[in-house]
């Protein structure tokens, strides 16, 4: 068993190979974690989610763009791989389950990407659709997988109006089931119009607005 | 509306010659909106070069658009370089869309070749196109997205970001022979036309600031848009028209480094104040913009009529001149009153 002063450096070596991009980095601190005994759970919390919400940050501020920000995915991902496993079942705790995807009509699946990496670092389950997803498969998904929410993405003006449509077949069937959208032409404003319930500007705050909106829907339920 | 005195034929003329004009021209960037507008599916707009060509006329005539029909969509390049598109079908979709990539891994681009500019892809269509605006003799418009898109549609963008930074020899080679395709067809465009006939209009939504940084635009776009501009212009054409699409803001120091012609044409997006544009390009390019189509397809005409009345009033004051123009293309559902009310808005504020 390492000291906590090993395991808090393990952990930063960790965070610090996510932040610079540094996959092979990520995979051997993950490999050496276990090595030494380090809690995994820890490992991925303190270590690679903490460093992905930086990134998500350096993002925001336009000091990371998207290629800096797939590289981080990258090393996140390598980690994930070696450490999930050994995530003891008890603490194996998910967020949340989301189904996600870019509405019919539209290819541009970027945001999207960024937007479901947000959420595999903070430890929901993803369903991800993909691009130009047909309008009933969304509502086929949620049922599938009982998730609480599910998230729209749509980059241009015309594909977006697939968007009310969604919400209203996702609304008619199961009216606690959240929606949220997010896109280029997309703003809170008609999200709300949309009937939305939910909506994120950026990929760094949809994982914010999703926990609000899950807690909302739980208040509800009381 | 009052009495104009240029058709509008003279008012682009007049303003690409560094002339006075009687009012600022509109450039209505209506694409599917044209095809709607007289009862044609959107994809006639890119697959059918006659129909899109009268859809956008017939469009132009009713509204009083100044700048004439044009040719061209961002996906371009997938297919001329080997991979596939799609056209629009459904209610949803806008324009050509990529199903499959030309380039998937670093050892495509080996397989990579350059297009034959005659029967490439959409160049037959986009050809068919030209000679009807030079039937009509209005200025031949051959549009492209840059180097940097092309390369986005060579070969998937999220691909492209990782070997930017792991791999950039790969990302050059793929632009290497984007550029070479860009002045191939274009010299190919000035043998057929005469070069001075020829505005080329290129496209550049990949380069936004939500997508690459500064320091990536001028390591990754800077240098290639140079290099096409300067061939392009010693082809004989004389005026480069560059969409800069999207956030752009910190590019912008480094697009006033593209030649572009006496004068260029600088289109921007709404996330670009008229004012931040002419401040950096006004010096060697018409500016042209920013409203904002979101707000063309889903807010009142009011809103649309003080947009296009503050882009007029900043717009106006640009040294080589403005087009009032949309931030990017019309979209297709837009309200009609919502596209009229661009032209209102210049008669109310456009006047010199």
């Amino acid at each position: 068993m390492s000291s906590e002063e090993r395991t808090q450096e393990l952990i930063k070596g960790l965070y610090d190979a996510v932040v610079n991009m540094d996959e092979e980095a990520a995979v051997e601190l993950s490999r050496a974690i276990l090595k030494e005994g380090i809690d995994a759970y820890q490992a991925v919390t303190n270590g690679l989610a903490a460093a992905m919400q930086k990134v998500g940050e350096l993002y925001a501020n336009k000091e990371y763009f998207v290629p800096e920000l797939l590289l981080c995915a990258d090393a996140l991902y390598a980690g994930l791989d070696v450490l999930r496993p050994h995530i003891k079942a008890e603490k194996m705790e998910v967020k949340g389950q989301i189904v996600i995807g870019v509405v019919e009509g539209d290819i541009h699946d970027i945001g999207k990407n960024l937007v479901k990496i947000m959420f595999d670092a903070a430890g929901w389950t993803v369903h991800d659709l993909g691009r130009d997803v047909k309008i009933e498969r969304f509502m086929e998904e949620q049922q599938r997988t009982n998730s609480n929410i599910v998230a729209l993405s749509a980059l241009m003006t015309t594909s977006m109006m697939a968007i009310p449509k969604v919400v209203q077949m996702i609304k008619a069937l199961n009216p606690n089931v959240a929606v949220m959208v997010g896109g280029a032409p997309l703003t809170r404003e008609i999200a709300t119009s949309y009937g939305a319930d939910g909506y994120a500007d950026t990929a760094a705050n949809a994982v914010q607005e999703a926990v609000r909106l899950v807690e909302m829907f739980s208040e509800r339920k009381r | 509306m009052r009495q104009e005195r240029m058709t509008n034929k003279e008012r682009i003329e007049a303003l690409l010659n560094g002339q006075p004009v009687d009012r600022v021209p509109l450039y209505p960037f209506t694409l599917g909106f044209s095809a709607k507008n007289v009862g044609y599916p959107v994809a006639t707009i890119y697959s059918d070069p006659q129909k899109s060509f009268e859809a956008q006329l017939w469009t132009q005539e009713q509204y009083g658009f100044d700048w004439g029909p044009v040719y061209g969509y961002a996906s371009y390049g997938t297919w001329e370089f080997g991979g596939e598109i799609k056209m629009p079908q459904s209610d949803y979709q806008q324009a050509p869309a990529h199903t499959a990539f030309p380039v998937q891994s670093a050892e495509d681009i080996d397989r990579l070749e350059l297009p034959d500019v005659k029967t490439a892809g959409c160049l037959p269509l986009a050809m068919e196109f030209s000679r009807l605006q030079a039937r009509q003799g209005m200025p031949i418009t051959l549009v492209f997205g840059s180097s940097f898109t092309i390369a986005g549609n060579i070969c998937p963008v999220e691909k492209l970001c990782r070997w930017m930074l792991k791999k950039p020899e790969l990302v050059h080679r793929i632009l290497r022979l984007a550029t070479d395709h860009i002045v191939d067809t274009i010299r190919y465009w000035a043998d057929t036309f005469g070069g001075e006939q020829v505005i080329v209009q290129i496209w550049e939504p990949l380069a936004s600031n939500d997508i690459i940084s500064p320091r990536q635009f001028e390591k990754f776009v800077l240098p290639y848009l140079q290099e096409s501009s300067e061939k392009i212009l010693s082809i004989g054409v004389k005026h480069i028209f560059y969409h800069i699409c999207g956030e752009q803001n910190l590019n912008l120091a480094y697009w006033a480094q593209v030649p572009m012609g006496n004068p260029g044409i600088c289109s921007v997006g709404s996330q670009i104040e008229i004012a931040t544009a002419i401040k950096h390009l006004g010096d060697i390019a018409i500016i042209a913009g920013n409203i904002e189509p979101r707000i063309i397809q889903t807010a009142e005409p009011q809103q649309v009529y003080e947009l296009c009345k503050r882009a007029i009033e900043a717009g106006k004051k640009a040294p080589r001149g403005f087009m009032l123009m949309p931030g990017c293309e019309t979209p297709p559902d837009a309200p009609s009153y919502n596209v009229f009310i661009m032209r209102k808005a210049i008669d109310d504020f456009g006047w010199y």
